[in-house]
């Protein structure tokens, strides 16, 4: 089907309810970045994100806006952001002198709070430690999401990547044309701490393109999700190499593990 | 005394949506909060006709915004307003959510099957020509305006992540005839939505 053909479909295909060849003529020209499919499919989901609005009108409750502002400070990325300070010449002189008395008679309190205020400060401490543990959990069970996600999807390609050392284990790669390419592989050796991991895709013609940056964890697994930017069809191969910490702009090494695509 | 002192920003003065993506990227959660305001109502309100569980709608919302926070890189402001972004991820979550459920009760097992939303879901909107209330209204008009049957298919697709087949099953009415009701409604409310942002 062409393009013209495809148009009036781009509605229903946001929507979910295109099947068999529609959809998959619809995902083929989307999986090459068709300069007409695409931007029309994006237009689509706008006009089909306005569905929403028919969802009868529901109060979230109160207590949802801090759990969700709680999640974003647990994180401990919040950023400071900067008061003015106060301008001298607002205060008084009898304010001054107010705000010493108050100072001295609460300094003495707070010297009597000195243990509680260690210990409270130990607490904060280890829920510090805490947040930062949950957090890496949720992190590791998110990407999880991600890879389960891209490999059940019926439009991953799955690739193998074979070794070229018979003694390493085998690389699985898991092609989305847009969820991007998932990577797991299992029982991979520790590796030192200069060297990395860096998946490459090689193109029909030029320079290999890199797409992720990774290492096995300490139970010798990989699972990562990379974004695609590459249409499938103009993908020769996926390679892995072998690099110095923090990757190389060009692959230094010869391919460790080789997947031919196209 | 106190009411003397509060203001409120004037409509044109209330900051953007990619303003406010841009302070989530400096890690102000102050912008998170603005756009929770904002946005929270609309897209509870779509989750929990989705999930119809209070509390599973929390979570996702809950998610969403997360997500929101966390993943505020590959939100592209050029390409258009936050709002449908943000009804296409909540709709995509609370669609798994549903469809895990369902899964869970077919099979009895569990799966995994979370699925990442599109992220370039937006078309450009250039200056917010129709604002959102105004497009809700249009929104709720012309489907009011549809009979009831054909508006049931697109709900079930819409909000049951139905495909043509199984609305077809759902409702009694052969496949075609669900196709062009489908195509029809959306054709109407594509129609709608341009004429009123020209």
């Amino acid at each position: 089907m062409d393009c013209e053909q495809l148009a009036p479909l781009y509605e229903e295909y946001a929507l979910g309810v295109l099947e068999g060849e529609e959809r998959a003529e619809i995902e083929a020209h989307l999986a090459r970045v068709c300069p007409h499919c695409t931007p029309g499919v994006e237009k689509a989901r706008w006009v089909v994100a306005q569905l929403a609005q028919m969802a009868p009108e529901a109060q979230p409750p109160r207590s949802l806006k801090s759990k969700i502002m709680d999640a974003a400070a647990a994180r401990g990325d919040v950023a400071e952001i900067a008061k003015a300070p106060l301008s001298r010449a607002t205060f008084p002189v009898w304010a001054w002198a107010a705000a010493v008395a108050l100072a001295l008679l609460t300094g003495y309190s707070i010297r009597q709070m000195g243990n509680q205020n260690a210990q409270l400060a130990e607490l904060r401490k280890e829920m510090k430690l805490a947040t930062l543990q949950n957090n890496a959990l949720q992190n590791q069970l998110e990407q999880g999401r991600m890879v389960a996600s891209v490999m059940m999807s019926p439009d991953s390609m799955p690739l193998k990547l074979m070794p070229k050392d018979k003694n390493m284990p085998m690389v699985h790669a898991y092609l989305h044309p847009h969820m991007g390419v998932a990577i797991t592989a299992d029982q991979m050796p520790a590796m030192p701490a200069a060297r990395t991991l860096q998946l490459w895709f090689v193109p029909k013609k030029g320079q290999p393109m890199s797409i992720a940056i990774f290492r096995p964890n300490s139970e010798g697994q990989i699972a990562i999700v990379a974004p695609v930017n590459m249409p499938r069809n103009e993908i020769a191969a996926l390679t892995v190499t072998e690099e110095p910490s923090g990757g190389s702009p060009q692959p230094t090494t010869n391919p460790a593990w080789i997947a031919q695509v196209n | 005394m106190l009411l003397a002192v509060v203001q409120t920003w004037p409509e044109d003065n209330q900051p953007t949506d990619a303003s406010l993506m841009e302070r989530i990227l400096q890690r102000d959660s102050s912008a998170l909060e603005t756009l929770y305001d904002r946005y929270a109502r609309p897209v509870y309100s779509l989750v929990l006709r989705i999930s119809q569980q209070p509390a599973s709608a929390e979570e996702i919302v809950q998610d969403v915004f997360m997500q929101l926070w966390r993943n505020a890189k590959r939100y592209q402001a050029a390409r258009g307003p936050l709002e449908p972004w943000l009804f296409t991820v909540a709709r995509n979550r609370a669609l798994d959510f549903l469809r895990l459920k369902r899964e869970k009760q077919r099979r009895r097992e569990d799966s995994a099957d979370f699925d990442l939303p599109p992220l370039a879901v937006v078309r450009p909107d250039p200056e917010g020509a129709v604002d959102q209330a105004r497009r809700a209204e249009r929104v709720r008009a012309l489907m009011n305006s549809l009979p009831d049957t054909q508006r049931r298919a697109i709900e079930l697709a819409f909000f049951e992540g139905m495909t043509h087949s199984e609305i077809s099953t759902a409702i009694g009415e052969p496949l075609g005839t669900v196709k062009s009701w489908i195509r029809g409604g959306l054709l109407r409310l594509r129609e709608s939505l341009e004429e009123a942002r020209s």
